[in-house]
């Protein structure tokens, strides 16, 4: 931790590295000694989002006082965001949930009765029995989110023998993942770093989400090493830090890269060694691509030809230090995946793959797995019916929207409990309302959470968790260029009646008679995740240093030998897909002009602020107060015609629902779209800041998926907007 | 974070200091061209005296209170920061209400005096020692306190003044404006004053105490104008702050209220019921009633400049 | 080493920003700043119509200036300049008469009503104290604020401020402040 002190200062104030203890003089700005505060400083992961940034804790007299970035993590860099800044108040969020709640009114009436946690285990599976009596075992659904102990509920799920594990990329980025999967065999990081072109659609990477790519980007960007070239309808920063940006019309970004795709292959400016060496199919690429001229395109995408031919000429000459950035959320349209798999195509053809600056296939740590007694596979089928639906998806993420139709349809079986763990389904599913008909299916419904989302507002019994910071979680390996393991250490013990996943996980288990399935303690889990790293001591550095860096990263090339066979079907990367083709899909990126608003009604596209990102830090007094109220973004011509000025209060109406909430006209936008944030206002009266005030998206979002991922499609909504 | 923190309570300190200050000013002044008890400027001195310690206390009451943590006044004295005009100011005030105390105790008709300490309770009966006739005091005090009344009536400007980071008050003027309008506000609370007590005011007194009010109004007047003249000519910071009087949130205020209404309408009525007397040896016009609106209008114009420029001042910024 | 005095400052490539607010969050936490106040801000324009849009993000706290004119009005002495150039409010003599936020040009100043004292950045003080870099400066994600000692000609301050080209704000205020921002 010497890392942090940028200078030597004499002896008494530098604090001890690791969790050692030390008292020190706490002194107001150099004055006289106030008192004696025994300071310690407990390394640790953030959780307050999914990216695993490591963090040191201070904590003065037991009280977290401030969590500071650890510099040692390669990845994260010294960065803490705001929201990991705000962790602490996830801590001392005087509305959090602090002990086992048993619901007494009706669903959704937040009428709730504490409960010891024998009973509300017992409640819970009484329940659970109950439902696997008369439905089997699928007739459960075991909802769970990316973190750190998300393992052990989903284990309890499967041990239940229900099929029915449902995560979120589906809602997320299960398009983009899927795309450069069924292309390179995996889903690689990009050097941005070392990049000199990158292209990026919509992926607002300096506004939406503070993650290690942000630093990356933000710093070759602003030094000029890189050209930034971006694609969005809206003017968000990362437009703002652009050297060129593009309000391209809805929908249209697979036409531009397209063309782009097109003029790189006829001015014959793609990487013919590595397309030979490394590539299958693109004689049927080249082929396919000839009708897209940037005419076309311009005329699709409202970008200039020759820009769009501009762009293609200066992408492929820095290639392989060019990339068509992927981005993080990628349920846009509902051919999103075609859209993300002409994005892999197009880095493949230039060489950008597995070289400084290109895309990079993630680099691997091996951990040691604690063996525990193995389950029998669920024999029912999944109820999202993965295989007649999405053949070519990842099964073990399952597809949410689909789902949700089968689920109210009762097919192919009754789906009539609920396990949900840290998600929040009623904000994170489009159509609120249709959620809210699956809730009301539901004979039961139990919720592992550590506040009272919208979601466990309409539950029947409640596990408050233990926060990131009270709790001991296993270790995880941070993919990327730079991987790196990294340690969730308890900073101070629960302050409230609260218990971290896997002793949830135990008690129901306990009393669904599966305890031997979960036979162990974190301790003995941890310490044979990490027992083999080759490091002295390998808990003792994690626990001290929050971090292992394993040496020799970053490394490239290491794919780039014609023996080396890519996990596809052909074993090379595959411009042109058998495996698309023999599951029914376009085997190469095929175009089709999207739906265009009808009059009087304007596209609904949705975008996130880093601070608020998933819906659950809206409720956070340090961060809410940046943006205590959602608000809708409409073009000034727009507002005009519809005699709607700034700050006037809108109705937002979809075939699904209505919303209103203030208007913010601006010139950010375009005309033909408006725009939202997410994350307000929220049904449960225990998110007090956001406890109806703005207005929910999942609200008005209609239902729309993508039909080879399988992922929602979020931008297909449209809205008619009126002054009330 | 722009925020008004100095509100009514500062502005009304400004007022009441700035009136202490005049009262003494006039009540020193009129002290020292006395020729004998009878003379008409008796009364000025006497209830300038017994005045000027009161406003200046109240409005200490109402800085006090304005203070974040009103208890740690005292710490204004444990400190003298030569830099600060605050801390000049806090000193300052504290001399001046002290002589301005004992002008007032010097200037108590001997009748109160003796009256209060046959009132006192035994216990306090050794201050009867202080039951002594100080009227030989009255003229010294008035040559020690006219400077600090001065001081003070000053000091209530470069406390704006000598910010430099608000353009609005970034000149000297302001300190001079003060002033003048402090010394004049004086001179009206005096007129009011002697115009209201039993016996009928005299014509000496009257022409006196109007043509002080005369003189310190034109002054202001004429320090206003260059006031303006010299920000339209200076950086465009402080152009643009007095654009807060010409067409800002304060013009209004500034124009109708406090130089037409505060200022030029009470001098033109003063010049008016002077004229005659001073230049055809003519009559002095009196009438009560108008006299009393004048004067009000002079206090209130007091009161408003102190308003425009706390306000706007600091709302004027260096972009 | 020679016996110069250090002088403490802070270099802003407001370029970099992003307006993430991590450097506001970081040093609520820090110094337990109250909601609606704050220590650091971030001055945020959007200027032009559709689509040719500019925006731009500038970082600011208290200057610490050379001249500070804070310090100069304080009456008792509570706002005070320490030796390596980091204005600070001694909260025990501070008798809250907000004197110095109206002396800031900066409005770098709030005044606290629970603790009925006026409160600013004091670059993290007591992290100085301990050998650690301000919060804000830590937590950036960005890393557009590089702080150091100005007077060491070896520290990427003074590098910074020998090679590349800077502006300050409201010079003509005349403080001297010093928070450099990068051209």
């Amino acid at each position: 931790m010497d890392r942090r002190k940028f200078l030597k200062v004499a002896a008494g104030g530098a604090a001890g590295a690791g969790v050692a203890t030390t008292g020190f003089l706490l002194t107001t700005a150099g004055e006289k000694p106030a008192s004696v505060v025994a300071r310690r400083e407990v390394p640790t992961t953030c959780e307050m989002c999914v990216n695993k940034c490591s963090m040191i804790a201070v904590v003065e007299d037991g009280v977290i006082k401030k969590l500071n970035p650890n510099p040692e993590n390669p990845k994260s860099r010294g960065m803490l965001c705001a929201r990991g800044n705000a962790g602490i108040q996830q801590v001392y969020d005087p509305s959090r949930l602090k002990r086992p709640l048993i619901r007494v009114g009706a669903r959704g009436e937040g009428k709730w009765r504490p409960a010891s946690w024998e009973e509300a285990f017992d409640f819970a599976a009484q329940k659970l029995a109950a439902v696997k009596e008369k439905y089997g075992p699928q007739g459960s659904l075991w909802s769970s989110t990316e973190s750190f102990q998300e393992s052990f509920f989903k284990s309890l799920g499967l041990a239940f023998g229900s099929p029915n594990v449902e995560r979120h990329p589906t809602l997320c980025l299960a398009s983009v993942n899927l795309a450069y999967s069924l292309t390179y065999g995996t889903m690689p990081s990009f050097d941005l770093q070392n990049a000199k072109y990158i292209i990026i659609s919509g992926a607002n990477r300096l506004e939406s989400f503070i993650t290690p790519d942000t630093m990356d980007l933000i710093q070759s960007a602003t030094d000029r090493k890189a050209r930034l070239i971006y694609l969005d309808p809206r003017f968000t920063v990362t437009a703002a830090k652009a050297d060129e940006w593009y309000p391209i019309k809805p929908g249209t970004d697979l036409a531009f890269i397209l063309a782009m795709l097109r003029v790189i292959v006829e001015e014959d400016r793609f990487d013919k060694e590595f397309v030979s060496t490394y590539c299958v199919g693109f004689e049927q690429l080249a082929e396919h691509v000839k009708p897209f001229t940037p005419e076309w395109a311009a005329f699709e995408t409202e970008i200039p030809a020759k820009e769009i031919v501009r762009i293609a000429r200066e992408f492929s000459d820095a290639a392989p230090r060019a990339v068509y950035y992927a981005g993080r959320r990628s349920s846009w349209y509902r051919d999103d995946f075609s859209m993300r798999r002409a994005q892999a195509i197009l880095n493949a053809i230039v060489g950008s793959w597995d070289r400084q600056g290109g895309m990079v296939p993630n680099g691997k740590v091996e951990l040691g797995e604690l063996l525990f007694l193995p389950w029998d596979d669920p024999v029912a089928p999944r109820a999202d019916e993965m295989d007649k639906n999405f053949p070519l998806a990842a099964k073990g993420d399952g597809a949410y929207l689909t789902l949700r139709e089968n689920v109210l349809a009762g097919t192919p079986y009754p789906v009539k409990a609920w396990m949900v763990h840290k998600q929040d389904p009623m904000n994170m599913l489009p159509d609120q309302a249709k959620t809210i008909r699956m809730i009301e299916q539901m004979d039961f419904i139990g919720v592992i959470d550590i506040q009272m989302s919208d979601t466990a507002w309409y539950a029947d019994v409640i596990f408050p968790e233990s926060t990131f910071l009270e709790r001991q979680d296993p270790v995880e390996i941070l993919p990327g260029i730079w991987p790196v393991v990294v340690m969730r250490q308890p900073v101070i013990p629960p302050l409230h009646d609260t218990k971290p996943t896997l002793e949830i996980v135990q008690g129901l288990a306990k009393r669904l008679n599966l305890s031997q399935y979960f036979d162990y303690t974190i301790e003995q889990w941890v310490h044979e995740q990490v027992k083999d790293l080759p490091v002295n001591l390998p808990l003792e550095h994690l626990k001290q240093h929050g971090v292992y860096v394993p040496p020799g990263f970053p490394k490239y090339g290491t794919t780039l030998k014609p023996e080396h066979r890519f996990v596809t079907k052909s074993g090379k990367i595959e411009l042109f897909s058998e495996r698309l083709k023999e599951a029914g899909y376009d085997p190469l990126p095929v175009y089709q002009s999207p739906q265009q608003p009808p009059a009087g009604k304007l596209r609904l596209i949705l975008g996130r602020r880093a601070y608020i990102t998933q819906a659950n830090s809206t409720n956070n007094p340090w961060l809410s107060s940046f943006q205590p109220e959602n608000d809708l973004w409409l073009h000034p011509t727009v507002a005009e015609n519809m005699g709607i000025q700034d700050g006037d209060k809108v109705e937002v109406s979809s075939s699904v629902g209505t919303v209103r909430l203030k208007s913010r006209v601006t010139q950010e936008i375009r005309p033909d779209c408006v725009f939202m944030l997410h994350g307000y206002g929220k049904r449960s009266k225990w998110q007090r800041l956001v406890y109806g005030v703005g207005a929910a998206d999942a609200q008005i979002l209609e239902t729309a998926w993508d039909k080879v991922s399988g992922g929602a499609a979020f931008h297909e909504t449209f809205v008619k907007v009126r002054k009330v | 974070m722009k925020t008004i923190e100095w509100g009514f309570l500062i502005v009304s300190y400004l007022f009441l200091g700035g009136l202490s200050a005049g009262l003494f000013f006039a009540s020193g002044l009129a002290a020292l061209l006395q020729k004998n008890e009878q003379s008409g400027t008796d009364r000025i001195a006497r209830f300038g005296a017994l005045l000027a310690p009161l406003p200046v206390a109240v409005g200490c009451l109402l800085l006090v209170f304005d203070l974040g943590k009103w208890y740690r006044f005292y710490k204004l004295f444990l400190h003298f920061e030569w830099t600060s005009p605050m801390s000049i100011g806090a000193w300052l005030l504290l001399a001046f209400s002290v002589v301005s105390l004992l002008c007032a105790y010097a200037w108590v008709p001997q009748e109160w005096r003796e009256r209060f300490f046959a009132a006192l309770p035994p216990r306090l009966a050794f201050l009867r020692r202080v039951n002594r006739d100080f009227s030989a005091w009255r003229k010294p005090l008035a040559l020690i306190g006219l400077p600090m009344a001065v001081g003070v009536g000053i000091y209530t400007g470069v406390l704006l003044g000598a910010v430099q980071s608000r353009p609005f008050w970034n000149t000297n003027l302001v300190a001079q404006m003060f002033l003048f309008s402090a010394l004049s506000s004086g001179c009206a609370a005096l007129i009011l004053t002697i115009i209201f007590s039993k016996g009928s005011p005299e014509v000496a007194e009257l022409r006196l105490l109007y043509m002080l009010d005369i003189c310190f109004l034109a002054l202001e007047f004429f320090i206003v104008v260059p006031y303006m003249i010299h920000g339209q000519l200076s950086v465009q910071a402080v152009r643009e702050s007095l654009h807060l009087i010409l067409g800002g949130p304060f013009t209004v205020v500034f124009w109708v209220f406090f130089l037409g209404l505060g200022l030029l309408l009470p001098l033109g009525i003063e010049i008016r019921e002077t004229m005659p007397a001073l230049l055809r040896n003519g009559r002095f016009h009196y009438n009560k009633h108008l006299t009393a609106v004048t004067a009000v209008l002079v206090l209130s114009g007091g009161f408003l400049l102190r308003y425009v420029f706390v306000f706007a001042g600091q709302m004027s910024a260096f972009k | 080493m020679a016996a110069r005095a250090k002088r403490y400052a802070l270099v802003i490539d407001a370029r970099k920003c992003i307006n993430c607010k991590a450097c506001v969050v970081a040093c609520r936490a820090e110094n337990g700043v109250p909601l609606g106040k704050s220590r650091n801000w971030i001055n945020e324009e959007i200027r032009g119509e559709y689509p040719r849009l500019l925006a731009t993000f500038e970082p600011e706290q208290c200057h610490h200036c050379q001249d500070p004119a804070c310090v100069r009005v304080c009456p008792t002495g509570a706002s005070r300049q320490r030796p390596d150039g980091v204005v600070v409010i001694n909260q025990s003599d501070c008798v809250g008469c907000r004197y110095c936020m109206i002396a800031c040009p900066y409005d770098a100043r709030f005044f606290r009503e629970d603790s009925g004292v006026v409160e600013k950045c004091d670059l993290c003080a007591s992290r100085l104290d301990r050998g650690e870099l301000p919060a804000c400066v830590e937590t950036c994600p960005s890393k557009l604020r590089v702080f150091g000692d100005m007077n060491d000609p070896s520290s990427d301050i003074a590098k910074l401020l020998a090679t590349r080209q800077y502006r300050v704000k409201k010079e003509e205020a005349g403080t001297n402040p010093r928070i450099f921002y990068l051209l």
